[in-house]
């Protein structure tokens, strides 16, 4: 039962992309490294092994609350869920049929629309000048209210960008902080497109029992990937020079990584939020990320700026207001050539040399089951090749159709080269 | 007041003429490998005039494994009937007879000696001096007498330091000083006068004391040390010191647990004692009685060491060869140490030896260690001794295997000290610490550390009754981290420690029931909490600093060891501290009543370079009384009090480097505690088994616990980030200890709870609603064994075995998506607990043939850490993986890791 295995492996992995947040990451940082340090000293002698403690009977489903509010009008999500047990299979369990509304402290309500599943949509325009508070109030009667929220104007994104160097692709922001928006969040939403091993042109029509081309509708070879919330960063602008927040690093693709196999886009989402929440963040971000390790800090209580009004009601969560500064950009594969990138769900994909010939029991039973493709015309091995298509060579179809993979709707958003 | 008595020169000589008798022929010198007795017999009486008479059939199952050179005869039969039941006595003409159970014991009448001293010398060289009874003094008024005089080596004639000097019935006991001087006193009638040297055997004298009196007594300096010697220091006081909650442990009894890596370590010594536990398996940091482990004062001879440990705590900072033998104070702290809550460990370092530049070393798989000391002229010893890691290889070796990346760890440090006499009154001694650690895991960032410390110690005898240390000294620490991850990230983080003492120590006895310590101890503090800096010229961190932190620290101190009578002694004293916090330094001022957060401040004060800031003055009391049931058995009661006023900012477990010290200042108030403890004392088998209980329970004030998410580094505003927190900490502690025999060792169980509580009037955070919580270090059940077989004098076998409840831990009991992730959230602080530990190790040291004439003295030490290869959790810890949340518990030697290692003397 006993897992040999190196506790850099195994801690080290449990902290990808590590970013500096601010100068308390100089400890954390420190602190995610020092058990590599355990890790090599102890490398030949510590093992980890599958923990299991006696579950303490009640369930702890404490109300849960995220949500960045836009205060310039642009549509924003509040989301409403309650906690789940450590075993369950899900970890979100959507809060429904609850009423939500800010007020502002010149007495205003602004009521959230629900859009299902926990999801509480706001979208108005508020004045930056005032203060505001939220308050939710569940199904079962249960009232909670936030702490007193001031807007924040985000600064803008000066520019965001890529370099590639040996390890791969790195993507940064830059920015500058101010007197009010010292402290930054940003989240970030990948969208790439996702293609099988080889293109298959064709498709075999099952009514004409024979092979035609794809239409457009048809398509398989180019599919969409998204990965909506890979994770969160913070950093404090104040830590530098003139608050200027230079190549703030936002995510990196290593090299070979299938997002960048053809074309790549992210929306980089920068949020101003005020130093409590940073503090909430961090807290979050330690208590799952930094645990366990030889060295790491002990785990500490989560709680936010949104509280029960009976105080057994206990709630986790930080409600910001702001402005949402976005900006997107897109990496071709072109851009960080050359990107060997070759993906293991397809490896034994080849296009068969033995071509299944127009008419033969197998072009029927291989291409009118599914089982393959056909993706290349054959006119035949002789010296003089034929007019007319005689046959196809086949692929599997798991290697040649993306919708096994990926989704083929287009985002909305999506802007082809 | 000491009565010389007339016949005194002729005693001396008497005993002087023994020496003479060393030069004669009749001694034993020869190598005897496990022969047997009858074949040991044939060959004495075939180079001596001794004749034996006895019982074969008492005989038979003897052998004689031993090497002598010039001893005396009775001197090897004592070694050889050790352990057996067989007796002998030598007549004056050489006959020597052997008796199984009853021993011949020749007692004289009382003045049988007076009469034949003044003549016949000659004779009085052929009795058996251990078993004759020497009558001293003449009688007077007073039911008690004082003996004193000059213990001497018989092979130099040089007189003996630290020889322990007691009686066996009263149990009372002196040490001898480093004129080999001594003084005790005794109940007047028939007494056993028992003298010990420490790494030699115990010499007897049977007495029957009048009056006071003079006695010189010359004894042999341990060439006889085939089996290793216990120093029974402990095992002789334990019953009748006054202080409780002290353990000791000689270097000896050190060497005889089982050592990871091939490394003697003090405070894995120190662990297998009662109340005192670790929070993890590799830790240095060690708590005693339910404190945290900044609340020990780690004391290398006057030096106070700040991280005692090497590679985050897989070795001890202090090379056993250096040392002569660690105390462990839990209670009965004396008076002239202070300044830690919970314990003071006092490491006393190696002294120099005066005859011959000798040595030892040892060869490890990571590490190796070599000393050196001896004498320099006449009045002059040194010491001088240094350990490397040569770790790499292994790292190296470890890399090709394993993907690694470019890690790296060196350690090393190095120890001095010379000790020079200054005439017939002073002693000065000076010394100096030196440690490094430098490590990194990747190519980007280097972790390093230092302890450097030195100190100059004057010691003055003023008369009999007074002497003095005075001593001056440094204690540096500092740390540093080398970021070089991204250049324009790149930056260098560091604190640092420097503190400067002066203390001033008398020691005072004042007539025969009192003796008084007092004296003063000041300590400058100069510390800076923490830096950054860009490294490199495109780095665009901003230089960041907790302003530097100035302490000063003065304790006047008095305490009194006061022997009320026979039965009672008290100890207690008084020792004042007064703390100032000083300037330049700029405080926030927050409103008053309000808690110390950032929206509470309404100013700011400046304060000039050395101008104070606040001060802090208490008074520590500590009293502590021991009332002699019989001569077995004591009980003893205590309380004390404690301040402290630097602090440990670690919000982690175990100490880690990065954890930085604060003095207090306006707002962090001295940690203060109090300890009650009681306890029984009793020793069994004529002193061969020890047993102890003791009862403690302690409050403490002002501990530092933090609030949720605190950041500790570069934080210049702490006080926002503290919680104001009371602690309070109970137990028993049941200590057994067999000394001698084939098989000893010691068994020690601890009950013991350690608790928080964070202030009810803290506003900014109240940890688990405000409810006392188990600190990090409440492990209720512990239990520690060492086994000792001693399978033959050279071959000795050891199992150590220690048993704790799992420490608690704070672990998440649901789970919640949150920033795109799944998320845990967590129970109330350390509601759960890890795992209990439990683990055996085994050791044998194999010593190498005891030539005297030997160039090296050589042993082997193999054994096997964890030999069960259980895994005991150090850590347990929620890791997400493919969308589920595992729970795992991380173990650290959880498997059998067997050592090897050799070790030399020369």
């Amino acid at each position: 039962m006993t897992e040999m295995k190196s506790v850099v492996e195994k801690l080290l992995g449990a902290f990808p992309n590590r970013a500096l947040i601010n100068i308390s990451s100089v400890a954390m940082g420190y602190l995610g490294r020092i058990c590599g340090v355990g890790g090599i000293l102890l490398f030949l002698f510590s093992c980890r092994t599958p923990f299991d403690p006696e579950p303490q009977g009640k369930s702890v489903a404490i109300l849960v609350v995220e949500g960045y509010l836009d205060a310039d009008g642009k549509k924003s999500e509040l989301r409403l869920s309650r906690m789940t047990d450590l075993d369950s299979l899900n970890a979100y369990s959507p809060e429904l049929n609850a009423t939500a509304y800010l007020e502002s402290s010149a007495g205003t309500r602004y009521y959230l629309e629900e859009k299902g599943d926990g999801i509480y949509l706001f979208e108005e325009t508020l004045s930056f000048d005032l203060s505001y508070r939220l308050s939710i109030q569940l199904q079962n009667g249960e009232q909670y209210q936030s702490d007193e929220i001031i807007p924040i104007e985000t600064p803008e994104i000066f520019d965001a960008g890529f370099v590639k160097d040996e390890e791969g692709v790195e993507i940064f922001v830059n920015t500058q902080g101010n007197e009010q928006a010292d402290d930054f969040l940003w989240t970030f939403q990948e969208d790439w497109i996702f293609r099988p091993y080889t293109l298959a042109p064709f498709i075999y029509d099952q009514t004409l029992r024979e092979v035609r081309d794809r239409t457009p509708a048809e398509d398989i070879y180019t599919c969409f990937r998204t990965e909506p919330n890979p994770g969160i960063l913070l950093e404090t602008s104040s830590r530098f020079q003139e608050q200027v927040v230079f190549r703030q690093t936002i995510t990196e693709i290593p090299t070979g990584d299938e997002r960048l196999q053809a074309r790549y886009s992210i929306l980089i989402n920068q949020m101003a939020i005020p130093s409590d929440a940073v503090k909430f963040w961090e807290i979050l971000k330690k208590n799952t990320e930094e645990i366990g390790s030889i060295f790491s800090p002990l785990p500490a209580v989560i709680s936010g700026n949104i509280h029960g009004l009976e105080t057994s009601n206990l709630a986790v969560g930080q409600v910001n207001i702001g402005k949402v500064r976005q900006r997107r950009i897109y990496i071709n594969r072109a851009d960080v050539s050359p990107w060997n990138y070759s993906n293991k769900v397809f490896s034994g994909c080849y296009v068969d040399d033995v071509p299944l010939l127009i008419g033969s029991f197998e072009y029927h039973f291989l291409f009118g089951s599914g089982s393959h493709l056909p993706a290349r015309p054959f006119l035949g091995d002789g010296p003089i090749l034929a007019t007319y298509i005689i046959g196809y060579n086949p692929i599997e179809t798991r290697c040649a159709d993306c919708t096994l993979y990926a989704s083929k709707v287009k985002p909305e958003f999506w802007e082809d080269e | 007041m000491r009565k010389h008595l007339r016949f005194f020169p002729t005693l001396f000589f008497m005993l002087f003429a023994q020496v003479a008798f060393s030069q004669q022929a009749d001694r034993i010198t020869g190598f005897f490998p496990g022969i047997s007795f009858l074949r040991f017999v044939e060959l004495v009486e075939g180079e001596t005039s001794y004749r034996f008479y006895l019982k074969e059939l008492d005989v038979k199952d003897l052998t004689v494994n031993l090497q002598a050179k010039e001893d005396k005869l009775e001197d090897v039969l004592t070694v050889i009937f050790d352990k057996t039941d067989l007796k002998f006595s030598i007549s004056n003409q050489k006959e020597v007879f052997i008796s199984k159970g009853e021993k011949l014991v020749v007692k004289f009448a009382p003045d049988y000696f007076l009469q034949n001293t003044a003549s016949s010398s000659s004779l009085v060289q052929d009795e058996f001096v251990r078993n004759r009874r020497y009558t001293l003094g003449t009688p007077g008024p007073g039911t008690e007498a004082t003996l004193s005089g000059v213990i001497t080596s018989l092979e130099n004639q040089k007189p003996i330091e630290g020889a322990i000097v007691y009686e066996r019935e009263s149990q009372r006991q002196t040490l001898t000083n480093r004129e080999g001087r001594y003084e005790i006193t005794l109940p007047k009638g028939d007494q056993t006068l028992l003298i010990q040297n420490i790494g030699g055997y115990t010499e007897q004298r049977l007495l029957n004391i009048q009056g006071d009196a003079a006695l010189d007594i010359t004894i042999g300096e341990g060439i006889f040390s085939l089996s290793e010697v216990i120093v029974r220091s402990g095992a002789l006081t334990n019953v009748s010191r006054p202080e409780m909650g002290v353990q000791s442990l000689s270097v000896q009894q050190l060497r005889k647990l089982p050592a990871v890596m091939g490394e003697v370590d003090i405070i894995r010594g120190i662990l297998t004692m009662p109340g005192v536990n670790t929070a993890g398996e590799a830790s240095v940091g060690f708590n005693v009685r339910g404190g945290a482990a900044d609340q020990n004062l780690i004391l290398l001879d006057q030096n106070t060491l700040y991280n005692p440990s090497h590679l985050f705590g897989f070795f001890s900072a202090v090379n056993s060869d250096m040392v002569q033998g660690v105390e462990l104070y839990k209670a009965g702290i004396p008076v002239s140490y202070g300044g830690r809550l919970s314990s003071v460990l006092q490491v006393t370092p190696k002294a120099g030896r005066q005859d011959k530049i000798g040595g030892s070393g040892g060869i490890g798989p990571m590490t190796s260690r070599l000393s050196l000391d001896g004498p320099i002229g006449k009045n002059t010893t040194f010491v001088v001794g240094t350990r490397l890691t040569y770790s790499d290889w292994l790292l190296d070796y470890l890399e090709e295997r394993a993907d690694l990346g470019a890690s790296r760890a060196q350690f090393g440090d190095f120890n001095a000290s010379i000790q020079h006499q200054l005439g017939e009154k002073d002693k000065i001694r000076a010394s100096g610490y030196f440690s490094k650690d430098k490590f990194q895991f990747d190519p980007d960032t280097v972790y390093s550390y230092s302890n450097l410390n030195y100190a100059l110690t004057w010691t003055h005898y003023f008369n009999d009754d007074l002497e003095a240390d005075f001593s001056a000294g440094q204690d540096k620490y500092d740390f540093e981290v080398q970021g070089e991850d991204n250049p324009l990230n790149s930056y260098l983080y560091g604190f640092d420690i420097t503190q400067t003492f002066l203390k001033a120590l008398f020691r005072h006895e004042k007539g025969d029931r009192h003796i008084f310590t007092y004296g003063f101890h000041g300590i400058h503090y100069d510390l800076n909490p923490g830096k950054i800096d860009p490294l490199g010229a495109e780095s665009i961190v901003i230089p960041d600093e907790v302003p530097r932190e100035k302490g000063l620290e003065a304790s006047l101190f008095l305490g009194d060891e006061f022997e009320v009578n026979e039965k009672l002694t008290l100890s207690g004293g008084i020792r004042l501290n007064w703390f100032g916090y000083f300037g330049p330094q700029t405080l926030p001022e927050y409103a008053p009543g309000e808690p110390f957060l950032p929206e509470n401040i309404i100013g700011e004060t400046n304060y000039g370079d050395g101008e104070l800031v606040k001060s802090y003055l208490g008074p520590e009391m500590r009293l502590s009384g021991r009332y002699a049931l019989n001569n077995w058995s004591s009980i003893k009661a205590g309380v004390n009090t404690m301040r402290q006023s630097i602090h440990l900012l670690s919000n982690s477990s175990v100490i880690t480097p990065t954890d930085t010290w604060k003095l207090s200042d306006t707002f962090i108030q001295p940690q203060t505690g109090i300890q009650y403890a009681l306890g029984y004392f009793r020793n069994l088998e004529n002193n061969a088994i020890e047993f102890s209980a003791e009862l403690y329970y302690r409050t403490m004030n002002n501990l530092l616990d933090y609030r949720s998410g605190a950041t500790l580094v570069l934080n210049d505003r702490i006080e926002q980030d503290v919680l104001v927190t009371k602690g309070k900490a109970y137990g028993v502690e049941l200590y057994l200890k067999k000394v001698t025999g084939k098989l000893n060792g010691s068994f020690a169980y601890t009950y013991s709870r350690s608790l928080m509580l964070t202030d009810p009037t803290e506003r900014k955070e109240q940890v688990n609603r405000s409810e006392w919580y188990p600190s990090n270090f409440d492990q209720p059940h512990t239990a520690n064994l060492v086994l000792n077989y001693e399978l033959s004098r050279r071959v000795n076998t050891t199992l150590a075995g220690k048993y704790s409840t799992g420490r608690p831990v704070t672990l998440p009991v649901a789970k919640f998506e949150y920033g795109g992730s799944e998320r845990v959230y967590f129970a109330d602080r350390n509601s759960f607990r890890i795992p209990d530990y439990f683990r055996l190790d085994l050791s044998v040291n194999l010593e190498g043939n005891h030539k005297v004439n030997k160039v090296a003295h050589g042993s082997w030490s193999f054994g096997v850490y964890n030999i069960l290869g259980r895994d005991n959790a150090y850590s347990v810890y929620y890791i997400p993986e493919e969308g589920k949340l595992n729970g795992y518990q991380l173990s650290i030697f959880a498997e059998p890791i067997p050592f090897v290692s050799y070790n030399f003397r020369f």
